[in-house]
């Protein structure tokens, strides 16, 4: 069948009131969490998978709550970015660089609404970027055998610390903690105990929802705690919006071509939506930049805007066609998959047809109502931001707890849960990446599982895992992926931290 | 100061050592050795570890500065209130174990006693009806069991 029909089928699902239903009210939860300065998507995500996998909510509610979670997280990042100065998370960074400025001038609202449109775009033209690209790609990945999926795992974990990783060894050292912690338990092919020493509990594993949410989301009350332990944050006031079509226009090419490179680098293993937005910027300041460039121009705000939602989109495309997740929210939606029983890869767009096209027009959908709620209706997420963290961050954490809680109905998951939260406050002092902890302890069975099948298949020899033209190309990009940062990295970061300085100058 | 990168690589040396040793100790399974047992795939993790551990001891990045003591004596007070909210929550039950801990966190990051209190029993109270009554997923009552 031809994508379009598919597509149309999918509508069919994501236009069922239910379907709609879910995609609202994630489109507000994620809105909400996205505007709340040091939340973000991936903290977002984590903390509602419990909730949804406790609710018993089918694959498909599920998994369009919490894309439109995961949409709607992405637009909100921009609220505390343009208001407060704050960005909600690393992409969301360079949105300060315009949005700030544009606000001091009194044009805060002007700037909240020319971000919600361009997010729009972005994720809109991003998404028929995921129609087109995703089944080609599955297709393609159907001819991939153990071997082939053995090196893909490493690439992934490879490209993970992304083009501006800091230190690969760290990255390759998280990986290993999660792949170790993904070890534990009854070995499914020989039924050998490893690392259980014999404790009923562990026999099943570590869960990673628990892992998810302690790493994430307890260890982010905690830094909180100890940065911002009591201020207050100073925020604009917002004026009356004075919006013409004239002004829309000229941030449209910037929008569409933050969009189209945004959905690229979200694409590309390793790149993810920080550097969708960091490119996005940098290339249309390049292009249109006058000198007004970080004092305000709504250019510098629809640009990062569209690469960072486009990219977030993007990211999606090797999660659903491959397995393979390539940022810490793509992870964590994977995790709610697996833990659907669900296996994403090439066999989903044939296996499970119904939900990803359900998935993928409801984010269609998503992107309308996220459009709808964020130009009417942002002074409420506004409001929102007016809520001092000292009552807001106790209350997210309770939320958390609870869902681990309902998921088993056992205390013990709690006491693990702070103790990974705990363990990501160290983690992220010593500067050891936490995504790839997760996507350790979700790849690890398959990764293993790969390569014993490819080992027996070739009756123990090693060379097998080397001797198709495929993956020895997987391989290669694995290697570069490793590589590449240590070069390219402190240029880019040099870069981003000039763009920082340059606009506290003005 | 490189200090922080040392101390934690060697931990983590001394983690794969013993993962490591103790996957070779596996039993052997039913059926006999296989090319590729339970063993193989750990003991390569442990080899990674191993190298990524070495490499941080030997070129460790600067530390980011640790929290004063002060505030890390009340970072181990607020995680030691949230395993007593994990041990209350069935004994005592859902809401009185969750107004002590929301109150005392925000006690914690700066609001007054009265409003701190407001914000732990109003949001135990409505998350309980939220979670009980409308999502239908059973939190413990605890002691208001009766």
């Amino acid at each position: 069948m031809d994508t379009m029909s598919l597509l149309m089928q999918g509508f069919a699902v994501a236009l069922t009131p239910e379907s709609i239903m879910f995609a609202v009210i994630g489109a507000i939860l994620g809105t909400l969490i996205g505007a709340l300065p040091g939340l973000g998507p991936a903290n977002g995500v984590a903390i509602l998978i419990p909730l949804a996998f406790s609710l018993g909510l089918s694959p498909t509610s599920s998994l369009i709550l919490l894309t439109s979670v995961y949409a709607g997280a992405m637009y909100g990042g921009r609220i505390s970015s343009i208001l407060l100065n704050i960005p909600g998370d690393e992409p969301a960074m360079m949105t300060c660089l315009d949005g700030y400025p544009m606000a001091v001038k009194g044009k805060a609202a002007e700037a909240l609404a020319i971000s919600a449109i361009a997010s729009f775009i972005g994720s809109f033209i991003a998404t028929i970027g995921l129609v087109i690209l995703a089944p080609i790609l599955a297709k393609f990945a159907l001819r991939f055998g153990p071997s082939e999926y053995f090196a893909l795992f490493a690439l992934a974990f490879a490209t993970l610390g992304g083009i501006t990783g800091k230190n690969q060894f760290k990255t390759l050292m998280a990986a290993a903690i999660g792949l170790m912690i993904a070890s534990v338990g009854i070995d499914i092919s020989t039924g050998v105990q490893r690392f259980t020493f014999g404790t009923l509990e562990l026999f099943e594993g570590v869960d990673f929802i628990i892992a998810i949410v302690g790493l994430f989301a307890i260890s982010e009350l905690l830094f909180f705690l100890e940065r911002h332990a009591g201020d207050g944050l100073k925020q604009i006031a917002v004026n009356k919006l004075k919006l013409s079509a004239k002004d829309i226009i000229q941030v449209l090419p910037a929008s569409f071509r933050g969009a189209v490179l945004g959905f690229v680098a979200g694409v590309l293993p390793g790149a993810g939506a920080s550097l969708g937005s960091f490119v996005s910027y940098t290339l249309e300041k390049r292009f249109s930049d006058k000198g007004e460039f970080g004092k305000g121009d709504p250019r510098g705000v629809a640009a990062p805007e569209a690469g960072n939602n486009g990219a977030a989109s993007g990211a999606l495309v090797p999660m659903l066609t491959l397995g393979v997740p390539g940022s810490g929210t793509t992870a964590v939606l994977l995790a709610m998959l697996v833990s659907l029983n669900i296996s994403p890869g090439p066999m989903l767009f044939q296996q499970n047809a119904d939900l990803v096209w359900g998935v993928i027009a409801a984010m269609f959908v998503g992107n309308f109502v996220l459009l709808l709620l964020n130009i009417p209706m942002v002074g409420i997420f506004v409001k929102l931001l007016s809520i001092p963290p000292k009552y807001l961050m106790p209350i997210v954490t309770l939320i958390a707890s609870v869902g681990i809680y309902s998921v088993s109905h056992s205390a013990l998951d709690l006491y693990f849960m702070v103790g990974f939260g705990v363990l990501g406050y160290i983690f992220r002092k010593i500067d050891i990446p936490l995504v790839p902890i997760i996507l350790g302890m979700l790849l690890g069975p398959e990764m293993e599982k790969s390569l014993r099948h490819a080992l027996v298949l070739s009756d123990g020899d090693w060379t097998v895992l080397f001797n198709s033209g495929l993956s020895i190309g997987l391989w290669t990009v694995a290697m570069l992926g490793l590589i590449l940062p240590m070069i390219i990295g402190p240029m880019v970061r040099a870069k981003m931290a000039r763009a920082k300085i340059s606009e506290k100058d003005d | 100061m490189r200090i922080n990168d040392r101390v934690f690589g060697m931990l983590m040396l001394i983690l794969a050592v013993a993962y490591g040793w103790e996957a070779t100790q596996f039993p052997i399974p039913f059926g006999g050795h296989e090319s590729v047992g339970p063993e193989t795939f750990p003991i390569m993790l442990s080899i990674i570890l191993g190298i990524s551990s070495i490499y941080m001891i030997v070129r460790p990045d600067p530390d980011e500065k640790w929290a004063p003591s002060a505030m890390l004596i009340e970072l181990s007070i607020v995680v030691l209130a949230m395993l007593a909210f994990a041990w209350a929550i069935e004994p005592v039950g859902f809401m009185p174990a969750a107004a002590l801990v929301v109150s005392f966190l925000s006690w914690r990051m700066g609001a007054s006693i009265a409003k701190s209190l407001i914000t732990g029993v109003t949001s135990s109270v409505v998350i309980f009806f939220l979670f009980n009554n409308v999502l239908e997923l059973a939190l413990p009552l605890g002691l208001l069991e009766f």
